[in-house]
């Protein structure tokens, strides 16, 4: 399964005359787990749903392995593109499984059933996400990280090369913070998928992703060059402090812990306020 | 995994089906009129002396009894597919106006003294079953212009085109003649009567259609409960289903209203006592509801012509006065299992 992610010029607004994204041009390779980062508003769930199909780009183009989005129909994307989405929507007190399961329904059988090579799919993700054993539970049962891992279950359920997810640790504490970004990174070696996560951890986002797009939200004024609206690269390079300090508009502290860097948002009360611009390394090499 | 196999959901449905035809032919044989089934079965309307039993039961009770069980299918199944596809669990037959719509065409019908017939209907039926159309068209037009998947649009307009036309009705009913109100006033109430079997099995044809096309969409309605957006990155196709859906659902109500007047809270309480017991999937729910619901308006229409005989009850005052409680209990012995009221 391979499915590199092309973005070119794409430039899209709710409003015709006020672009939240402009000229993004980006290509994602098969296999990496990118993060997107950035302050509220810049634009970082309009671009997952770009990437899903659920938006049209009002120019530009989006292609998946060389194959234009806006000549797919929805169901031949949905073989290569899975969404988890940020906020749960209770529906009717389905079930764990009943709700993975519902992945395979453009495949089930003319009387709406599932073929047994959809319960073996269904298995295998439910085993990978660790969700077998509350199977039989109604979903509003259970607790926000367990009902993240069902989602990432249904979304691997669908079988598709590509994974969206938004905001995927939200609500999470740090236990299960941790435990979702090791499931993605375990998916994204083990079953060799193209992982595209939006989070506002800039710390687990430089731990465990390869590439980080950072969207700053100032495509409002489309005169700037690009380079002031996204900029993508590795963790190490675009999560440095005075970008980040740029972007969000505040100041932080940082530290180098081993390979990446960890960051800390100081705002103007902060104890530590006036450490923030220093950059420290507790192991210096 | 415990999931719904095509062989429970098959045995389940004789099971029901089984249950429906008990009940039917047990509610036949009640009535303030004592009749043997055996004295009718002894001769046909081919014997040469004239058989009471038989006549009753095939020319009064048994077109009745399929009649309730026909109006209670098609408004449990609509019921169904209306909580889903709008997902919200207050959703009933008539949220998309109508019975208002229907109630205004029968107002219209009995007021404006028309006394021609359409294939043996009275215009009552006939108005009744355009205008409830006619006001889905109108509630679906409206409410697409309000976005993409216009659930909460469609919704709102639903409520407001209820709000409007209950008040023409009753604009019409305080200037309308006494026994014109009266007659409106009782098939606003619902009430079940002797159809001829022609116009039966034209209903039930529409109305099994219907469900059948219901069910080939069960699947898509499961994946479309948890929002538009999912379903549609699921790969379903999302405005297809729903346009099926609110077309199917609103022309078998429209042929339960047209045969029978407003019967209330069949459509709203069938689904979510089923869900109770059953579970959510709607491959089953849907089926199962359907036949619920027809046991549940028979055995509600037996009542209401038996319990004041020879006089009449309105049965929808039936429906809502023993269905009520029923459901009160199953919503207190259930209660852990109403996550979708949370």
């Amino acid at each position: 399964m391979t499915a590199s992610i092309e973005l070119q010029d794409v430039t899209f607004g709710y409003d015709a005359t006020r672009p939240i994204l402009s000229d993004v041009r980006l290509t994602i390779e098969t296999g990496t787990f990118l993060a997107i980062v950035g302050p509220n508003g810049a634009g970082k769930s309009t671009l997952i749903n770009l990437l899903a199909g659920l938006l049209k780009p009002q120019s530009g183009t989006i292609s998946i392995d060389g194959a234009d989005l806006r000549a797919r129909k929805q169901a031949d994307l949905a073989r290569q593109v899975a969404l988890v989405r940020q906020e749960f929507v209770p529906a009717f007190g389905f079930s764990v499984a009943e709700t993975i399961m519902m992945a395979r329904t453009p495949y089930f059988g003319p009387l709406g059933f599932e073929r047994p090579s959809d319960r073996q799919i269904v298995a295998e993700a439910m085993e990978l996400t660790d969700t077998t054993a509350f199977a039989a539970r109604p979903l509003a049962s259970l607790s926000g990280g367990e009902r993240q891992r069902v989602f990432i279950a249904r979304a691997l359920a669908q079988d598709t090369p590509i994974l969206l997810l938004d905001e995927p640790t939200s609500f999470l504490d740090l236990k299960h913070q941790v435990g979702i970004y090791d499931l993605l990174k375990s998916i994204q070696h083990e079953k060799a998928r193209t992982i595209v996560a939006i989070t506002h951890d800039l710390n687990l986002a430089a731990q465990y992703c390869d590439q980080v797009l950072l969207l700053t939200g100032d495509s409002a004024c489309p005169a700037n060059p690009p380079e002031t609206h996204y900029r993508a690269g590795p963790p190490g390079e675009i999560l440095d402090p005075e970008g980040i300090e740029r972007a969000f508009g505040i100041r932080v502290a940082s530290m180098r812990i081993g390979r990446e860097r960890a960051i800390l948002p100081l705002g103007r009360l902060a104890k530590d306020a006036d450490q923030a611009g220093a950059e420290e390394s507790p192991h210096p090499e | 995994m415990r999931l719904l196999t095509p062989k429970t959901l098959m045995i389940r449905i004789a099971a029901a089906a089984l249950l429906l035809l008990v009940i039917m032919l047990c509610c036949t044989l009640a009535g303030p009129e004592p009749v043997s089934l055996r004295a009718a079965l002894s001769g046909g309307s081919a014997a040469a002396s004239p058989n009471p039993d038989f006549e009753i039961l095939m020319r009064v009770r048994l077109p009745r009894v399929i009649l309730a069980a026909l109006v209670g299918a098609a408004l449990a199944g609509a019921g169904v597919t209306f909580q889903a596809v709008l997902r919200n669990p207050l959703a009933d037959p008539y949220i998309l106006g109508i019975s208002s719509g229907a109630g205004l065409g029968a107002m219209l019908a009995v007021i404006s003294g028309i006394q021609w017939t359409l294939w043996g209907r009275s215009p009552v039926a006939v108005f009744a079953f355009a205008c409830a159309l006619g006001t889905v068209w109108l509630v679906w037009a409206v409410g697409r212009v309000t976005g993409k998947f216009h659930v909460t649009g469609l919704l709102l307009a639903g409520v407001v085109v209820n709000a409007c036309f209950s008040a023409v009705i009753m604009f019409l009913t305080s200037i309308a003649k006494s026994q014109d109100v009266h007659a409106t006033i009782f098939w606003l109430m619902g009430n079940m009567h002797e159809e001829d079997f022609l116009v039966l099995w034209a209903g039930a044809g529409a109305v099994g259609a219907g469900l059948v096309g219901l069910f080939f969409i069960s699947p898509q309605l499961n994946a479309i409960s948890f929002g538009a957006t999912d379903a549609q990155s699921m790969g379903i196709d999302v405005r297809r289903t729903q346009l099926l859906a609110f077309g199917i659902s609103a022309f078998i109500t429209a042929v339960a209203v047209s045969l029978s007047g407003l019967i209330g809270f069949v459509g709203l309480i069938v689904p979510h006592a089923v869900r109770l017991v059953l579970g959510p999937d709607h491959r089953q729910l849907l089926p199962l509801s359907s036949l619920v619901g027809a046991m549940f308006l028979v055995a509600a229409d037996t009542v209401a012509r038996v319990v004041v005989a020879p006089a009449q009850l309105p049965v929808g005052v039936i429906t809502a006065m023993v269905g009520g409680p029923f459901f009160l209990i199953l919503l207190i012995r259930h209660n852990r299992k109403v996550y979708w009221l949370t």
